[in-house]
């Protein structure tokens, strides 16, 4: 069985945002909620650098450790999912989440949390597949449909992978030990493994490897 | 680097100091070097070396959390990695759920096996048949209108603490979903309530229950369980004293960090909440913890306890023995009243509050 991961590269996450638009249009998620987010660290500075993060499917998930009526569930492909029906919107998950990835429509009393909702790597919820009712809880059902989630499907620099860790990990590293054997180790003539693309030294800034 | 302090060495004093200079040059001048000169090294070995790498360490620092910039507006959405979610997630799993099922089955059991062993404070010289008034009409709805609010409080907060692992696997998931949903609203919907009978006890019973004479006394007897004799203690002995204050004092805290809860949109952020969280299990634990002693030593702990909040009067034997000093303030202000003068009045208010209701003694005339 597979074991799905999600991993951004932050060497080529150029902050589109294109990933947080697709995802919503994908899942039709409600008004005021983002399953994905990109963060950019030292936004506008030299060295910047951004990362498209969602929920990353823990394998000792956090949510489902503190939630009080047990409403997680992991699925064969190491997807952490949850049960809009049972979930009563108490926050405890959004407490609990490193990521910031349970997110909550104010649809309750006083404007207060309604049901959890969060990333479900494109793999709908418990409802049957592709179903009208698990399309709108949940979202799109991709992997039900042998596709991969659309964030990672949609992103122009391949920054963000999705899929099987392994699979995944060996496309990483392949990047990696690339980056690692030329001269410099960071920069968009790293970024990417194609000669043409490599440093120039009549170009400025970032892409001189320089701050 | 330890000589360069220079109270350690104070006849060298000159040495000392310039040995301080020496220092404080190094502090402000290397740092500036570092950085530069670790760069040179790489540059020089063909080398640029990633300031991602730093970047990172420092997003995933489990101290505190490194805010960035996003599109995404949200609670928090800036923040990368929350570091407190997964202390939070400890306290709560590893210590509040088993700690508050340990203390609050434990103080049950105790005050079960004590009640067996030891029986309840009896009245020593039996009933007097007459009564001091001990608590007004207003005291007694505000003691109620508290227990009541506090008691449904209480076990809807336990049914959302402690249900996932005491109802789950009774009821099932759907069903305690039900149970649990509706918990979180009646505890959220009453939970102010509760704040406004903590500030009503604390404006009724304030000026009664600063500490006083005798109070060191009761608490070094432990309310008479050490040393046989029963101490001396006023209108509130040091032991309803503590229940008070604590009352207040947790009260207060459960009923602030519940707001903070109740309300998340007012720009408060995750560890804020995660404390507030924390902060408000501690203290709920505590209080029905006290809770169980303050119903014991109300009800079956102690004879004729139980009528100075249902009835507001209690015997003067009672008032005697436990609150001999307040005992001895109201028979010398001839506060006493006889039995039968209570019974009267009681009979007199019920057939005043019946008359309007009753037609038929019109039909009779």
């Amino acid at each position: 069985m597979a074991r799905m991961k999600f991993l951004c590269d932050a060497e080529r996450c150029i902050e589109c945002n294109a990933c947080v638009t697709a995802c919503k249009n994908e899942n039709e998620v409600p008004w005021g909620v983002n399953r994905r987010r990109v963060v950019t660290i030292n936004d506008g500075s030299p060295g910047e650098r951004s990362l498209s993060v969602a929920c990353m499917h823990c394998s000792d998930a956090p949510c489902a450790a503190v939630c009080p009526v047990d409403c997680f569930y992991t699925t064969d492909d190491g997807v952490v999912l949850h049960d809009k029906d049972i979930c009563i919107g108490c926050g405890y998950c959004f407490y609990a989440c490193p990521f910031g990835a349970p997110q909550f429509p104010t649809t309750g009393a006083f404007g207060s949390r309604g049901k959890m909702d969060k990333c479900t790597f494109c793999a709908g919820g418990p409802e049957e597949d592709n179903s009208a009712e698990e399309h709108r809880k949940y979202g799109g059902n991709r992997l039900a449909e042998g596709k991969l989630p659309l964030c990672a499907e949609m992103c122009a620099t391949r920054a963000l992978l999705a899929g099987d860790g392994d699979t995944v990990s060996d496309i990483f590293r392949e990047r990696v030990t690339w980056r690692g054997s030329s001269g410099f180790t960071w920069g968009w003539g790293v970024a990417y493994s194609k000669p043409g693309l490599r440093n120039s030294r009549d170009v400025e800034g970032k892409a001189a490897g320089k701050d | 680097m330890n000589q360069t302090k220079p109270w350690q060495i104070p006849c060298a004093a000159v040495f000392s100091r310039m040995l301080m200079a020496l220092f404080v040059l190094v502090l402000v001048v290397m740092p500036q070097f570092a950085p530069q000169a670790r760069a040179d090294a790489d540059t020089a070995a063909g080398k640029v070396a990633n300031p991602g790498t730093e970047l990172w360490r420092e997003v995933r620092q489990r101290e505190a959390p490194l805010a960035g910039a996003t599109q995404v507006t949200g609670m928090d959405s800036g923040v990368l990695i929350n570091t407190l979610g997964e202390q939070w997630r400890r306290f709560r799993m590893e210590q509040l759920v088993p700690v508050a099922g340990a203390l609050i089955g434990g103080v049950l059991g105790l005050i079960i096996l004590f009640h067996l062993f030891k029986r309840g404070v009896r009245l020593e010289h039996g009933r007097s048949g007459n009564y001091i008034q001990r608590f007004k009409e207003i005291d007694r709805i505000l003691h109620w209108y508290v227990a009541t609010v506090f008691i449904f409080l209480a076990l809807t907060g336990l049914i959302l603490l402690t249900g996932r692992v005491v109802l789950i696997p009774v009821f099932g998931h759907e069903v305690f979903s039900a149970i649990a949903s509706a918990s979180k609203e009646g505890h959220n919907l009453f939970g102010p309530l509760f704040l406004l009978g903590v500030v009503g006890l604390f404006i009724r019973f304030v000026s009664k229950n600063f500490p006083g004479k005798g109070d060191l006394g009761w608490l070094l007897k432990a309310g008479g369980f050490l040393g046989g004799k029963h101490p001396s203690a006023g209108f509130f002995n040091a032991g309803e004293k503590i229940w008070f204050w604590l009352v207040i004092v947790v009260g207060l805290t459960i009923s602030v960090t519940g707001l903070i809860l109740e309300f998340p949109f007012f720009g408060q952020d995750r560890p804020l909440m995660a404390l507030s969280l924390v902060l408000h299990g501690v203290g709920a634990v505590l209080l029905v913890a006290g809770l169980f002693g303050h119903i014991y030593v109300g009800t079956a702990g102690m004879e004729a306890s139980l009528e100075s909040m249902t009835t507001g009067y209690v015997d003067v034997n009672w008032a005697r023995q436990h609150h001999d000093q307040w005992a001895e303030v109201c028979e010398a202000e001839g506060a006493v009243v006889a039995g039968e003068d209570l019974k009267k009045k009681q009979q007199l208010r019920g057939t005043k509050n019946r008359v309007p209701s009753r037609p038929a003694t019109e039909e009779g005339q």
